[in-house]
């Protein structure tokens, strides 16, 4: 009984620091997302100013 | 160039990794004492070196912005303060889902345990003072100070089982106890891991340092994008 | 004259600068005052002081109510001087920039002290404790305690000074640095209290603390205080 706790907790121990792994990355990705529309906004609006100008 | 390399950093980190997972659960044996659940310690101790090596270099890189003033060892600073935080809570998790088996308990307030939440909480008081100053020059000047005075909170985790008795276990690796503690096959397998969980903080540090980079183009085309309009 | 006397006797004009214009307005001094008074009698309905084991956490409960007075103070420190923009005239002037952080930093530490002192009586009044069983152990530890909270809250306030939240944002910052300190602290007047033996750890600790904050201060003071 004592046993497969241990060894349930173990797995636990292990999903979560790859949890842990695995949040971190998908924020970066989201990021990375959100950075390039940014990007690509500016320098449209900006293509736009000189346009107008 | 740079993508290329960083898939191949990826994918190094990732076979290693897993290479280091098959030999944890399938070559080395249950720890006399605690069984199977010693095995959290692993990702438990090698997680908290590469975090506190990530602050320690965040120190480093913010003294250099100091020195020379340039805006790359301020990325880098913010980029490296940022990935060592999912290290840190690798290892605050791991270490509770420890304390649970063995002591009964998720925390206890040991100076070990209160001295890792607390760098974890100044490093991401860090983030948000970032956060909170507009201008870039005050913003890089400021937070590179305080990632200096945050590092006296990682000094203080590191010494704490030495300074206090604790409910933490004592140092552990041979290079700090002159050996005998630790079976060397289990210590190789923290080497090994802790490589591992280094070579993947590298790989999160050059995509998260290039996000910093592109965000200081973000501002500097916001400010043309905004002016004389 | 060499540059040391001239650096303390110039941080010394901008305590007594600092101490003047406080003890004029008033300002914090009397707002750190009476919240310092405020949460002593809060804190005795959350935590019973008749109760046997007081004793084992007035202590803490002192430090609680001093580290929120230390915050209230230190946060004005600089953002005293944003009016008229004194602090771009205190910049130019000839005062280097760690005798003005110094200043400032015991300025901070006086007034800090003085609120402190006040409402010690009223602390053994309402929790019914004698600190008379180690006084010097405890106006050490208390000195020594609220430099590290002004040294460091100093700094801080200069990191801060120039943020919209400055309030909000220099108690985040500075409490979790402050906790090794705060703790050494409440264990030094736990065992003043109880009459307990304190380990030394806790006076190194303190000290070294103390060391620490004031060397990377003075240090840092001339990168923070300059463009």
């Amino acid at each position: 009984m004592i046993e497969a706790r241990n060894f349930t907790y173990m797995f636990y121990g292990f999903a979560a620091a790859w949890t842990v792994i695995v949040i971190y990355v998908i924020t970066l990705v989201t990021r990375e997302k959100k950075l390039g529309q940014e990007v690509a906004t500016l320098k449209k609006l900006i293509a736009e100013k000189e346009q107008s100008r | 160039m740079r993508e290329k390399l960083l898939y191949g950093l990826g994918l190094a980190a990732m076979l290693y990794l897993v290479r280091n997972l098959y030999v944890i659960f399938l070559v080395l044996p249950d720890e006399l004492a605690q069984g199977a659940i010693y095995r959290v310690f692993y990702f438990h101790l090698p997680g908290y070196f590469t975090a506190a090596i990530c602050y320690l270099l965040a120190g480093i890189f913010s003294a250099m912005y100091l020195i020379t003033r340039k805006w790359k060892w301020d990325s880098l600073a913010a980029a490296i303060t940022e990935v060592g935080l999912p290290f840190a809570a690798m290892n605050l998790i791991t270490g509770m889902i420890w304390g649970r088996i063995i002591w009964g308990i998720w925390w206890t307030w040991d100076p070990r345990l209160t001295s890792a939440l607390i760098s974890a909480l100044i490093y991401a008081g860090y983030l948000m003072l970032r956060q909170a100053i507009p201008d870039p020059t005050e913003r890089a000047k400021n937070s590179a100070v305080m990632a200096i005075f945050a590092f006296t909170s990682v000094i203080f985790t590191y010494k704490s089982n030495e300074w206090f008795r604790t409910q933490h276990p004592g140092p552990v690796l041979s290079i700090r106890t002159g050996g005998g503690t630790i079976d060397p096959q289990m210590e190789w397998m923290l080497a090994h891991n802790l490589l591992a969980l280094l070579l993947l903080a590298g790989l999160l540090l050059a995509i998260r340092w290039r996000q910093e980079e592109r965000q200081r183009e973000i501002e500097s085309l916001r400010r043309e994008a905004l002016s004389f309009s | 004259m060499s540059a040391a006397p001239s650096l303390l006797s110039a941080a010394w004009q901008i305590a007594r600068k600092d101490l003047r214009q406080e003890l004029r307005g008033k300002e914090s001094l009397n707002a750190a005052l009476s919240l310092t008074v405020v949460l002593l009698i809060l804190f005795s309905f959350a935590f019973d002081p008749a109760a046997e084991d007081s004793k084992q956490w007035s202590g803490g409960l002192l430090w609680l109510v001093y580290s929120f007075a230390g915050a209230l103070i230190v946060n004005r420190s600089f953002a005293r001087e944003l009016m008229n923009d004194c602090l771009e005239a205190l910049r130019a002037s000839p005062v280097p920039s760690s005798a003005l952080f110094l200043g400032k930093a015991v300025a901070c530490f006086l007034i800090l002290m003085g609120v402190e002192l006040t409402a010690l009586p009223a602390f053994c009044v309402f929790y019914g404790v004698s600190l008379l069983g180690a006084p010097a152990t405890f106006i050490a530890t208390l000195a020594l305690t609220t430099w590290a909270v002004t040294v460091l809250g100093t700094m801080f306030s200069a990191l801060t000074v120039n943020l919209h939240m400055r309030e909000l944002m220099l108690p985040v910052l500075v409490y979790p640095m402050l906790i090794p300190p705060l703790v050494a602290a409440i264990e030094i007047t736990r065992g003043v209290i109880t009459g307990e033996p304190v380990p030394e750890i806790w006076f190194r600790l303190l000290i070294g603390f103390d060391i620490i904050f004031t060397a990377l201060a003075v240090a840092l003071a001339e990168v923070v205080l300059t463009d």
